[in-house]
């Protein structure tokens, strides 16, 4: 009985699935959802990309900062490089990363409970599952941070054995059930089993449009909290380790004394700030002088404490800090030039006169010519040679040829030596290398700004310059007090767009720099791809990339800052 | 409305005419102007000049040839391997266009017209990817393409995948996309679904021949960043297989900086195609840049 019956049951059980998937695609709900399997389908192949190759390898440069890391995978190092990079400067930011993630959870958290009273309920018991869900995140993180290494290992295992598919397979199959993997694996599992239960249970406690989203904030706000308290933790342990470690050696430990110190440094010029915001506003002279008072002892008070700081700078990677300064000259020698010429410009060029649409074009040209075209041009126009036309020029005008893009001596230091003034080394200036790096990112970028004045110019009211003109004023007046304020959000966006610039350039630099120049043209962009590229150390580069992400994440905020309260919108 | 505007700043808004002292504020209008343009062109003019001399008079004071040798072009061409890198890059930009355009077009399609579940989750983690620097990921991308390289059945390094295939998914081609998804009226799309035609058909039939410009921009952009790419290269290529034509004016440069003149047929050579874009395309090219704000 059963043996015939077994094949109709077979196609009867296809059949059902067959059926079961039919009906699943059929009808309004079935309709719907595969339109969601199609979006889904669309966006994978991007989205797989893009993690991968934009997502997944900031977490793995954080792993590969952890880690004594030259050619192959060494020790698990903690934040040893990240001293060796800024010294005991690094245990200020973690704390300051760890206070802001805790401060940010609180703002979360104080805004949730308003739109809670807003909605007037309370689903406070929510937050039963948005612990699941967090606990699942860090399950999955702790999984792959396990996973890693084995699975990085399957390269070195194959190299000579012959690559099949099946060896493949069979050597992923082994780092995913490794001993130390399989454990951590299991946790996840069970936690998001937990996580997505507890999701639709919490659906059924409260039933409200907004229940996910509250689901998702609570465990953003969880989250945030836990990972300040693991900074918090995990820097005290740091910190507690480098503090033995130095007192076992014998030396003066040093790090407590200048961490507090500069921590309280950092606060008391924020209160600074604080109080002289709170200055601005005051309606009352009296008032207004006691708080400039208050501000000027809290200043010198965070400056006295700030003292400390060089001394940790000396004792953080001198090429780093040297590659901060050189890229600091470079933005303050660019950035302010660039934007006035290009300003200047766009003003003469909004006149369109006959023949604008040409001259933009020209001006234009630099910035579309491939960087390392026009850097190797320049490379040789300011080359050492006296025959170059730069030197050309110079001795044409009766001056002595100059060794530009090989001279690593300071401009100002030069200058003085002109003039028979002696100059200190501090006040040597950027080297003269560094200047015809300068002259040749202005010369690239004006083009560009141009571009972009112009359109703002675009935007600014007729009516507004033509009351101005009834009333009056000249074309200066005009500019000082109509375009120019108008034209501020633009100033904003190309400064911050440039400052940025300055500290991701790259290519050009690469191409102008010169051996002779003794490392005087290396802004913190060429100084991470030396340590990468020249010295082969992954581990350390990866933690000067991350003091770059954070400056650079720091310079936006800042700017964003600024934005809000000091640029004029029409 | 330009024009009005225009208007006021030339000439104080009465005059008609031409007056003395109108042609002299413009006249020095003009010289500000063409001062300006002699220095941002001066370097092209002494490239393609030197790039016709002989090697004497390259290295040289003259700033002018006294007899144009086209041969360099040639010499750079065919013996310094210009030819080579050129190919190269071509390719590489080919690949990485039809894999960028294929996955940005259906991604963008999808976030701006079918509403499914995570939709703004997913994209503001893509938009956030832009914050990050180059050179955080520049490192771990590198170890993942050797590892690739390692266990899969094709070479990464030295080869097309590690040049093209981390530039396929382009968060920026997605939204610029998007936003011109997104303005296409939903009646357009409600008609087709009358029609009988499903999101595909739609997106061939009607989305993509609307969107032209802006696919236009995208392959600009891209064709700039293939064109512009340097440190990546550099990690990737260790042999002219497959070395872009950066790099290959890079390597020219360090190990042939004497023959100037060659070098400067190189350069000239390596600008052309973007310069010959750039002419044809300029009203887009520069839109698309200004609105941008990246170049590579």
């Amino acid at each position: 009985m059963h043996e015939p019956a077994s094949s109709p049951m077979k196609d009867n059980l296809g059949m059902r699935w067959v059926q079961w998937i039919q009906s699943r695609f059929s009808g309004r709900r079935g309709r719907r959802l595969k339109e969601y399997l199609t979006a889904y389908l669309m966006i994978f192949p991007a989205v797989l990309l893009i993690f991968i190759f934009g997502i997944f390898p900031v977490g793995f440069a954080l792993y590969v900062s952890l880690h004594k890391w030259r050619l192959k995978r060494g020790d698990f190092i903690g934040i040893d490089n990240y001293v060796r990079a800024v010294d005991n400067l690094i245990y200020v930011l973690l704390f300051a990363l760890a206070i802001g993630a805790l401060v940010a959870a609180f703002f979360f958290l104080r805004r949730l409970k308003r739109d809670f009273e807003n909605w007037g309920a309370s689903p406070w018991l929510l937050t039963l599952p948005a612990v699941a869900h967090t606990a699942a995140v860090f399950a999955f993180i702790r999984w792959t941070v396990l996973l890693l290494p084995q699975v990085l290992d399957i390269a070195n295992i194959i190299v000579g054995l012959e690559k099949t598919r099946a060896l493949f397979f069979e050597l992923l199959g082994d780092a995913f059930r490794a001993e130390t993997v399989l454990p951590a694996f299991r946790l996840f599992i069970l936690l998001l089993i937990l996580s997505i239960g507890l999701l639709f249970i919490g659906r059924r406690f409260w039933r409200s449009i907004h229940n996910i989203v509250v689901q998702a904030r609570l465990t953003m706000i969880l989250l945030a909290a836990s990972i300040g308290f693991f900074l918090l933790w995990f820097t005290y342990m740091e910190a507690m380790r480098s503090y033995r470690e130095t007192l076992q050696a014998g030396g003066t430990p040093d790090l407590w004394a200048q961490v507090i110190t500069i921590s309280s440094g950092v606060v008391l010029l924020v209160f600074a700030w604080l109080t002289w915001r709170g200055a601005e506003k005051q309606e009352s002279d009296r008032a207004f002088w006691i708080r400039v008072l208050g501000t000027m002892f809290l200043l010198v008070g965070g400056w006295v404490l700030i003292g400390e700081l060089p001394m940790v700078i000396a004792a953080g990677d001198k090429d780093m800090w040297a590659g901060l300064k050189i890229t600091i000259f470079y933005s303050l020698g660019t950035v302010p030039f660039q934007l006035a010429i290009s300003l200047f410009l766009a003003v003469l060029l909004f006149q369109q006169l006959a023949g604008s649409e040409f001259f933009r074009m020209l001006f234009f040209l630099p910035y579309v010519t491939p960087f390392v075209a026009s850097a190797a041009v320049f490379r040789q126009m300011f080359s050492v040679r006296p025959q170059a036309p730069v030197n050309q020029a110079l001795q044409f005008l009766g001056l002595e040829p100059l060794r530009w893009i090989q001279e690593p001596q300071g401009v100002l230091m030069m200058l003085g030596e002109r003039l028979g003034v002696a100059l200190p080394a501090w006040a040597a200036g950027p080297s003269l290398a560094l200047v015809v790096v300068m002259i040749y990112s202005i010369w690239v970028y004006v083009g560009y700004d141009t571009v972009i004045y112009l359109a703002g110019l675009g935007n600014i009211s007729t009516e507004l310059l033509e009351a101005a003109e009834i009333d009056g004023a000249g074309r200066w007046q005009i500019f000082r007090y109509i375009i120019f304020p108008l034209l501020s959000p633009t100033t904003y966006f190309l400064s911050l767009i440039a400052v940025i610039g300055t500290f991701k350039a790259f290519s050009h630099i690469w191409v102008m720099r010169h051996e002779l120049a003794l490392g005087t043209v290396d802004t913190f962009s060429v100084t991470i791809f030396l340590e990468f590229f020249d010295k082969v150390r992954y581990g350390y580069a990866s933690a000067l990339a991350f003091v770059l992400f954070a400056i650079i994440l720091g310079l936006t905020v800042i700017n964003n800052r600024i934005q809000g309260s000091r640029v004029f919108y029409g | 409305m330009a024009d009005r505007k225009a208007h006021i700043f030339r000439d104080g808004g009465e005059s008609k005419g031409l007056s003395v002292r109108k042609l002299m504020r413009n006249a020095g209008t003009y010289a500000i102007l063409t001062l300006g343009a002699l220095i941002a062109v001066a370097p092209f003019i002494w490239m393609i000049s030197t790039s016709l001399m002989s090697i004497g008079e390259a290295q040289g004071v003259r700033f002018f040839p006294t007899e144009i040798h086209l041969e360099n072009y040639l010499l750079a061409w065919k013996e310094a391997q210009f030819a080579e890198y050129f190919i190269n890059s071509v390719q590489i930009t080919a690949i990485t266009l039809a894999g960028q355009l294929t996955f940005s077009v259906l991604a963008a399609y999808a976030f701006a017209r079918i509403d499914f579940p995570g939709r703004d989750l997913i994209f503001g983690v893509l938009l956030s990817t832009l914050m990050i620097p180059a050179m955080v990921i520049i490192i771990p991308n590198f170890l993942t393409v050797t590892w690739l390289g390692r266990i899969g059945p094709i070479k990464w390094i030295n080869n097309w995948p590690a040049l093209t295939i981390p530039f396929m998914g382009s968060i920026f081609s997605i939204f610029l996309l998007r936003q011109f998804f997104a303005q296409i009226p939903d009646e357009l799309f409600d008609a087709a679904q009358m029609d009988g035609a499903g999101h595909f058909r739609f997106l061939l039939t009607v989305v993509i021949p609307l969107a032209k410009a802006p696919l236009m921009v995208i392959v600009v952009l891209s064709f700039m960043g293939a064109w512009n790419a340097l440190a990546w290269p550099l990690l990737v290529t260790n042999s002219p297989d497959w070395r872009p034509i950066a790099v290959g004016l890079l390597n020219f440069v360090d190990e042939a900086g004497q023959m100037l003149n060659l070098m400067m047929a190189g350069a000239v050579i390596t600008i052309i195609p973007i310069l010959l874009i750039y002419f044809f395309t300029q009203k887009q090219f520069t839109e698309s840049i200004a609105r941008s704000g990246l170049k590579g």
